[in-house]
């Protein structure tokens, strides 16, 4: 069982906390000997000093503002509470309610990683390079740095892409590409304002056959 | 020209599992020199796959010579504006001969990758870009440079034709035979590489970058002399290639291109691509071309290219009249471009008819010409 502060005690005593608090020290007051006890004794000292005003010289006496007096020693006490409350924010163990909060972002992220895995499987290959290289795109920005004066830069990634099986265009999550299964190796051929090429001798006709793919200008 | 011949291919021949609604359309011009005779889908088809729709199309069009002229060459555009808004595709034939109202077939092998939430219709449209007569006339649009594309394929295929004459004529068919096994044999050793054109892109490279002077091979017969160059390197990333050139002919070039030849760190050497320059450059002019487009090299199951040296050589040149320049035959028996550079067009088509059908059909072949 928590017994209540001794300042909260001492301002029971002298009837000076609010009624919510008062209810709840004064309901653990009465079940607990010992908060008792020290409300008892904090309730003799009022009194003590009470009569020893009495006691003192009569200009003294005259002077003392005891309501003020109360006023300020209970102003005092009430800066020194919340003071302590925020103290005691930083050095509070972690609480049930925070460790709960790590375990709702356990299951988040534990749904969030099935959830990528089963949208990656789904991913037709093409979808897969291009979200693949968007994902090194942000992570070439992020440490561009490492990277002096680069190609220049605009939203837009378009590839040309020339193999000896055919050639593509790719732009935006989709592809066009030109192929010539009817015909061994290919001869390829890029040029750098923006076409890629396949030359290829037909097995069936023998014709020469040039497919190409461009963007740009033309 | 641009009202035109709308022909929706599915009606003519079997369009497979292919609906209707994703045929190509064939777009012809109405005084096209060709005409449609027949189109096949066999096995065109399209699937879903995963969140895209994926069509494959494979088309064999079978088209007519309606014009009065010999057919030398034919580019068709094919375009997806739905899927690829930016880019386009073309598909050219070259060293053809094909006589007035003679038929002729083009196949065309399209992959479509799309977005299933993308249009219900992939509107595919095949179009003409250009017809290269054998008088080096030409007729089309000419939007994708085709003219110039196919006559230089055409002095190729006459500069070769012309050269395996003359060696049949001084060697007889064992000398032929002789140049077409070494063709086979070139063709086969020839290193290849697959290339990446990036365009506006990031570069994606964390190596450092470091600039790389361009080497030049002298062709002394080229109109232009490039005078200094360098790329920007970075592991197997070529970037920004700049070339200061110099026209040294009496005639004002329109247009050229350089061959770029990339070695890495083991010795080996590939061609990589070129560098293509429009301009107006006058007889004794200098010029800068520059291209802000990367290349990238990807590795092919091994080590990544690792880029250790540059060379370049002017591989053609279009001079304002519209005559054309191309290394002879000598030029590119040099050592080491003959280690990298592929067989002309017009050469590997010999070599196939010399490898299908023998050496009586190669001079045969040679003697139609």
């Amino acid at each position: 069982m928590s017994h209540p502060a001794d300042a909260q005690l001492a301002l029971f005593a002298g009837g000076d906390l609010g009624r919510w608090e008062r209810w709840r020290v004064g309901s653990h007051v009465a079940h607990c000997a010992t908060c008792s006890q020290e409300v008892q004794a904090l309730r003799g000292v009022s009194c003590h000093l009470r009569e020893a005003a009495t006691e003192l010289p009569a200009q003294l006496a005259k002077d003392l503002n005891w309501t003020r007096l109360a006023e300020e020693m209970t102003g005092n006490i009430r800066v020194g509470l919340a003071a302590g409350e925020a103290i005691a924010r930083f050095d509070k163990p972690p609480t049930t309610r925070k460790r709960l909060g790590w375990n709702a972002a356990l299951v988040a992220a534990g749904a969030a990683a099935v959830f990528a895995v089963a949208f990656w499987s789904s991913l037709p290959p093409q979808q897969a390079e291009h979200l693949m290289s968007s994902l090194k795109r942000i992570r070439v920005e992020r440490f561009g740095t490492l990277v002096r004066g680069g190609a220049a830069l605009t939203p837009d990634e378009v590839v040309l892409e020339a193999s000896s099986s055919g050639i593509e265009l790719k732009e935006n999550g989709a592809a066009m590409s030109l192929m010539h299964p009817h015909s061994d190796r290919g001869t390829v051929s890029v040029s750098l304002q923006g076409v890629a090429g396949v030359r290829f001798v037909d097995a069936d006709t023998g014709q020469v056959t040039t497919n190409k793919v461009y963007y740009g200008e033309q | 020209m641009a009202s035109s011949k709308l022909l929706a291919a599915g009606l003519l021949i079997g369009a497979g599992s292919l609906h209707a609604a994703v045929l190509p359309k064939i777009d012809l011009p109405k005084d096209s020199p060709v005409a449609v005779l027949s189109a096949d889908y066999g096995n065109s088809n399209e699937t879903a796959r995963g969140g895209a729709l994926m069509l494959d199309l494979h088309a064999a069009l079978s088209l007519r010579n309606s014009s009065q002229r010999t057919i030398r060459g034919i580019t068709l555009l094919v375009t997806a504006q739905d899927v690829t808004p930016g880019g386009k595709g073309s598909v050219t034939v070259t060293s053809l001969d094909v006589a007035p109202g003679d038929a002729f077939p083009v196949r065309i092998d399209l992959r479509l990758l799309r977005p299933l939430q993308a249009s219900s219709s992939v509107p595919v449209v095949i179009g003409l870009d250009g017809v290269l007569f054998d008088d080096l006339s030409f007729y089309g649009p000419d939007k994708l440079s085709s003219r110039r594309t196919m006559a230089l394929a055409e002095q190729e295929a006459r500069r070769d034709r012309k050269y395996f004459k003359s060696v049949l004529a001084e060697g007889g068919q064992d000398r032929l035979q002789q140049e077409m096994l070494a063709t086979l044999t070139h063709e086969a050793d020839r290193p290849s590489l697959d290339v990446q054109v990036v365009r506006g892109g990031r570069a994606t490279n964390f190596e450092l970058e470091q600039k790389l002077q361009f080497a030049f091979l002298s062709l002394p017969d080229s109109p232009i002399e490039p005078l200094e160059g360098m790329a920007r390197i970075a592991g197997n990333e070529a970037r920004a290639p700049r070339l200061d050139v110099k026209n040294r002919s009496d005639r004002a070039v329109r247009y050229l291109e350089v061959a770029w030849i990339l070695r890495d760190h083991s010795g080996r050497e590939f061609l990589a691509g070129s560098v293509p320059a429009d301009l107006n450059l006058a007889p004794g002019q200098h010029s800068q071309i520059l291209e802000n487009t990367t290349l990238k090299f990807p590795a092919q199951g091994g080590q990544p290219l690792a880029i250790d040296g540059m060379t370049g050589f002017v591989s053609s040149v279009e001079f304002s009249d519209g005559s054309l320049w191309i290394p002879s035959r000598a030029d590119l028996g040099q050592q080491q471009l003959q280690r990298v550079i592929a067989p002309s067009a017009e050469e590997q088509r010999l070599a196939q008819i010399y490898r299908k059908k023998g050496i009586k059909a190669l001079v045969g072949e040679l003697n139609k010409f």
